[in-house]
This record gives structure tokens, C-alpha cells and sequence, in this order.
């Protein structure tokens, strides 16, 4: 699955950054940033202006939603996927409401990055 | 999850000691099921006739289920319905028994049937928890606690057991101890949960345990407690307590949680219901409480 989209992880687990990033390899993916907090995934979409950003929602100094909102003044067109375990109804709602492009359900697996990739990749064309 | 709660309840009685337990269970997943050890637990046969079947057997090339039909004590369509059970999980347990000479048929059934007796469990109860019902079984284990406490960990505690199963180790043993057993463990991971069912949660970990758990999770050997190692055993809490938000979501219950913290030989007071977590490479205690505001760390 070639690919040139540029991506963001943004995740407090350095488990789950590393995970992301083997997956992201797997997919074709050549240029993956890291975040490990909601600040800092602002700070690196803005500076990085990647395609595709996975955001964890539960995260200390500020959460995903918060930067969700964020990123999107600058970057409206960038998708923004939201990783979480927490994938309540209410939390799902308030991320598509502020303009997340997906919801990914962790635990992460390369299928379920694979699907996303391919609909994103589909709608670009 | 049902062998090793027989296997503590041999024990406790016990029929067992620890190290014929633990050979038992190491042994449990490579054994072959035989067909007479299912057709005693059905009551379909007694010891002695599947002696005599298998004293048979050593005579003519023939097969257990056709010798017993031929000597009149089976038919073919219950013979048909032993091979149908032969992967019914209890039954490893009982031929692990039989097969380290610890135990025979007669013995392994009555023992059962005593068990059955002494947590006042009915027929389909029984046959639920004999099948892997998770949720029968974490009543099961609540059974000496009130109505109240069922009724506010029942959920959590059943969608642990089978998250841990899914992840971490799939021959645990849960047991609620005693207020007066929160051993001081060398780590504390712990996540609060907020809303209207508000929920403190935390694993209180041995340095071994922590490290078999975080090896398992993030899939490879980790030997040292770490960055990896404490953020894999977090991230399986932050996991755990995940997927039950989304439960309790779908139950019409909505939940917030805050980040996962961890603590090094934190002394841990609340107003717990500790739970014993026995893996196969050691015991961990999970701590939960609803009274968020007692908890101390």
C-alpha cells in the first residue's frame, strides 16, 4: 500500500506511538511525527501540517478533543482519525461535531489503519 | 477460566496439593480428551464400564465409541454426542487429572457434584459456568458479598475477567480478599473514573507480575521496569477501563476517565473490594472502590 501521506500520532502510551508507527511503516507510510500530549499535537500539526493525524482523546495537559478543536482552526482540511478505548457515544458525538474525520476503537490493529488509510487515499483521488 | 476454579476449590478441600494443581493445569492444554472420561461426566458410563472398554481395546484394533456400542452400553448417537464434547474446557482438567494418576473419573465427578452442592449452584448455573459464561461465574465469585457490591462491580469485574483472558493470560484466577489483605505492592496503576457511577480503579503489582503483564501486552520480552514496561501495564488498564465506558455508554451510563498514573511502592488506602488476580506468573491485586474520595495514594 504506497503511499505519500504524511502523518501525525498523538498518543500519551509510548506503546501505542510505537505501535502506530510499525503499522504506519507497514502501510507505506514514509514520514510519521509524534506527539505525546495534546500541546504538543498542536504544536507539531501546525509545524508539520501532516494529511492524517491519530489523536488519543484521554490524555494529561490537554485532551484530544480540545486539540481536535484547535488544529481545526488552522488546519481544516487535515483528517483527523480519534484513537481511543473510550469510544462512548457522547465522546463520538463531540468529535465529529468538532470535525474528526473517523473514530478508531483501540486496541489499534493493522486492518483497522489499513481501512482508514484506503478511505482516505480514495477520497483524495 | 472454569479448570482454575475447580483447581483452587480441589485445593481448599484438599483432594489436590499446589504442585499437583499447577502440573495439572501445565499439562491441561496438550491433553486429548478421551471419550470415557466424558461419557463418566455425562453419567453415561460408569468407571468400571470404561475399564472394561478400555481392557477391550488393548485386544482389538477398534475404537472406544464402537466397542462400547458393541457391548451394549452406548449408541451411536450418544457416541456422537461425546465427540461433540470433546473440547468442553473442565474436561482438560479432569484428564489432566487422570492422566498424572491424581485423580480418577469417580472422584474428579464426585467432587464436582460436591461443588456444585457447596456454592448452592443450580443445573443451568452450573452448566454456564462449566461452558466459560463469564458473567455466571463473576457472580459466582461475588457470591459471599451483599446485593449492593454485586450490584456496583458485577459489570466492571466480569468485562476484566474475559480482558484479561483476551490480552493478558487466559488461566486466571480471580477471588475478593479480605480489607485487611491490600498487600503493599512495589507498583500502583491507577485511573478515576467520573460521572454519575464514579469508579477508582487500580492494579497493585509485584515488580515480576508488572513485568509479565507488560511483556504480554506489548508483545515482546520486556526484563526491566522501564518506561515501556510501566506504560504497557497502563495502557491495559487505560484499555480495560475503555471498553468498560463504552459499555456502560451503551447501557445509557455516560462515563469520563482521566489519564492513567502510576506510582512506585505507593502505600495504597481506601475503601476497597480487593480482588486477588492469580496469572500464571504471579498474583496482583486489583483495587476498586466507588467511594472515590477514600482513596489515598
Amino acid at each position: 500500500m504506497e503511499n505519500n501521506l504524511v502523518a501525525l500520532v498523538c498518543d500519551d502510551s509510548i506503546l501505542i506511538r510505537k505501535k502506530f508507527h510499525t503499522i504506519l511503516t507497514q502501510c507505506g507510510c514514509k514520514t510519521i511525527f509524534e506527539a505525546e500530549n495534546g500541546v504538543q499535537a498542536v504544536e507539531q500539526a501546525i509545524a508539520q501540517k501532516p494529511d492524517v493525524i491519530f489523536l488519543d482523546i484521554v490524555m494529561p495537559d490537554k485532551d484530544g478533543i480540545e486539540a481536535l478543536k484547535e488544529i481545526k482552526v488552522t488546519l481544516p482540511e487535515v483528517k483527523i482519525i480519534m484513537a481511543s478505548s473510550a469510544g462512548t457515544s457522547n465522546l463520538l458525538k463531540e468529535a465529529l461535531k468538532n470535525g474528526a474525520y473517523d473514530f478508531l476503537q483501540k486496541p489499534i490493529t493493522l486492518e483497522k489503519v489499513v481501512s482508514l488509510l484506503e478511505k482516505i487515499l480514495k477520497e483524495a483521488k | 477460566m472454569f479448570s482454575q476454579y475447580f483447581g483452587h476449590y480441589l485445593l481448599n478441600r484438599s483432594l489436590l496439593t499446589h504442585e499437583e494443581l499447577t502440573k495439572a493445569l501445565d499439562i491441561e492444554k496438550s491433553v486429548h480428551v478421551k471419550l470415557g472420561v466424558i461419557a463418566v461426566d455425562k453419567g453415561l458410563l460408569t468407571s468400571a464400564q470404561v475399564e472394561e472398554v478400555h481392557e477391550k481395546q488393548k485386544q482389538v484394533d477398534k475404537r472406544f465409541g464402537e466397542i462400547a456400542v458393541e457391548l451394549g452400553y452406548l449408541t451411536v448417537a450418544q457416541v456422537e454426542e461425546l465427540i461433540s464434547h470433546q473440547k468442553q474446557s473442565h474436561l482438560y482438567l479432569a484428564q489432566a487429572l487422570v492422566d498424572l494418576n491424581l485423580m480418577n473419573m469417580e472422584q474428579f465427578s464426585a467432587a464436582l457434584h460436591d461443588y456444585k452442592k457447596a456454592y448452592s449452584l443450580s443445573d443451568d448455573q452450573f452448566e454456564n459456568i462449566r461452558n466459560g459464561d463469564v458473567e455466571t461465574l463473576i457472580d459466582h465469585i461475588l457470591i459471599h458479598q451483599d446485593a449492593e457490591i454485586k450490584d456496583k462491580y458485577s459489570a466492571y469485574l466480569s468485562l476484566f475477567a474475559k480482558n484479561m483472558v483476551r490480552f493478558i493470560d487466559n488461566q486466571i484466577y480471580l477471588e475478593v480478599v479480605d480489607e485487611k489483605a491490600i498487600e503493599q505492592g512495589q507498583w500502583v496503576v491507577y485511573q478515576k473514573i467520573a460521572g454519575d457511577a464514579p469508579l477508582f480503579t487500580a492494579f497493585n503489582l509485584p515488580e515480576d507480575v508488572l513485568l509479565h503483564v507488560a511483556s504480554v501486552y506489548a508483545e515482546e520480552d520486556i526484563t526491566q521496569v522501564d518506561e515501556l514496561a510501566k506504560d504497557a501495564v497502563s495502557e491495559f488498564l487505560n484499555l480495560h477501563n475503555g471498553i468498560y465506558l463504552v459499555n456502560m455508554s451503551n447501557w445509557g451510563t455516560e462515563l469520563t476517565m482521566s489519564p492513567q498514573q502510576i506510582a512506585p511502592a505507593a502505600h495504597i488506602s481506601g475503601d476497597f473490594l480487593p480482588v486477588q488476580v492469580e496469572t500464571t506468573k504471579g498474583t496482583f491485586q486489583l483495587l476498586l472502590t466507588t467511594d472515590v474520595q477514600s482513596v489515598t495514594i
